[in-house]
């Protein structure tokens, strides 16, 4: 039932328009312009985050008090936004029914691809940028737990809170404005972009398309969490053991 | 009862739709079908003035789509540039791709307007800030041209939607 706003008067069938006074019939609120500033001020502030932690990064190198400090940022930032989308976030964390044999095969692709990315776009970096030490590990010797802390801040943080920036906030409201499709082609891009690298977008972009179909299908957050969890460990573990390899193979 | 319900049945001049003969507005297209002269050039006058909004939104997505394809030249052009002073065949490829992705994304907009341009705009607007991690004094080289470059874009994705949405909403 609607009832136009002007006359009052009320009608049991869908109108466009008043049969009395000609008013139009608004049937919601249109507030689109109100998620796209949403988006739009959701990624500046990721982006101005980073830019501001690249600086403080370069200030303070190797710090524990550093590093947890822009975490905590981070993590405010996302729950700051997603506390006003927080019914539709909720919604995210439902389990999801085991399908063991389908989530089998998710981590499957997810190691090969871990893999082939590991492999061909490690060497890639090493081609490109000699002189730089890229190993995830190593930039974590400093610590007393150098495994466990990494562990800490490569696989098990990003996963959480990435996912739900991208593939839970970003992604509902891209949902609410163009098609799932387009929403997940935006996600991935927007996921690739905010790694600030030129090779991270080339095997970021379809890694986070995976992630959003995955989001989409299942209509949950455990399952690409799990998945980019799976794919981060892999990382961290691989540094590892080079980076072991390399120092025995030094002594 | 069937002649009963015929005669009070009509249909509206403007859009056909069905329509009881006693309303004095069509509930479909709010055509003033029992009203005055002057509703009836009231309606006429909105629905001018609707048509002219849909082909200034239409201009505006135009306008932003060149943009894109003016931002994908620029890239492909500084990329030659950049390579000719530094000899880095980086620089050159990250430029070409970046040409790439703005080349992509206006062919795209040509489908899905919105979502392109604002990709789009978020992509000029990573570009910039990039730059500025580099060079700080980035930010306020061209200064003008960004603003003039970030609010044609932001108009024509917002346009974009508006648009979507009017189709959405025929009337």
């Amino acid at each position: 039932m609607s009832f136009c706003i002007r006359c009052n008067k009320s009608f049991n069938t869908e109108v466009n328009f008043c049969t009395n006074c000609g008013s139009k019939i608004e049937k919601e609120k249109n507030n689109n312009r109100n998620i796209v500033d949403a988006i739009l001020g959701f990624y500046i502030m990721i982006v101005c985050y980073i830019a501001f932690s690249h600086f403080i990064y370069k200030a303070y190198q190797n710090s524990l008090f550093t590093e947890i400090l822009l975490e905590v940022i981070f993590i405010g930032i996302i729950l700051t936004f997603c506390f006003f989308n927080l019914k539709e976030i909720l919604h995210l964390y439902k389990l999801p029914s085991i399908k063991i044999n389908l989530y089998l095969k998710y981590l499957l692709i997810t190691v090969f691809s871990c893999l082939l990315i590991y492999f061909s776009v490690g060497k890639l970096n090493e081609l490109i940028f000699p002189d730089k030490d890229l190993n995830i590990f190593s930039s974590y010797l400093y610590l007393e737990n150098p495994l466990l802390w990494s562990l800490f801040f490569v696989a098990i943080l990003p996963p959480i809170f990435e996912e739900l920036a991208f593939r839970g906030y970003l992604f509902n409201l891209l949902l609410k404005l163009t098609s799932p499709k387009s929403t997940i082609v935006a996600t991935a891009f927007l996921f690739a972009l905010i790694h600030f690298s030129f090779l991270s977008i080339i095997w970021i972009f379809p890694f986070g398309l995976f992630l959003g179909y995955l989001r989409k299908k299942h209509d949950t957050l455990w399952i690409p969490m799990l998945v980019h969890f799976t794919h981060n460990f892999l990382v961290v573990m691989l540094d590892f053991y080079f980076h072991n390899k390399e120092l025995t193979e030094l002594l | 009862m069937e002649n009963e319900l015929l005669s009070n049945a009509n249909n509206c001049s403007f859009c056909k739709n069905s329509i009881d003969k006693d309303v004095v507005f069509c509930p479909e297209c709010g055509h003033p079908e029992n009203g005055t002269d002057k509703q009836r050039a009231q309606f006429f006058a909105k629905r001018a003035m609707k048509k002219n909004k849909k082909i200034d939104d239409e201009n505006k997505i135009s306008s932003a789509r060149n943009i894109l394809f003016i931002l994908s030249g620029i890239m492909a052009v500084l990329g030659f540039i950049i390579y000719s002073n530094t000899d880095n065949i980086i620089d050159l490829a990250i430029n070409f791709f970046v040409a790439f992705i703005y080349l992509t994304l206006a062919f795209w907009s040509e489908q899905k307007p919105f979502i392109a341009l604002l990709i789009g705009l978020i992509l000029y607007i990573t570009i910039i800030i990039v730059g500025f991690l580099i060079d700080p004094l980035s930010i306020v080289k061209g200064i003008l041209w960004k603003i003039v470059i970030i609010s044609l874009l932001a108009k024509g994705m917002h346009s974009a939607l508006e648009l979507k949405n009017k189709e959405n909403n025929r009337f």
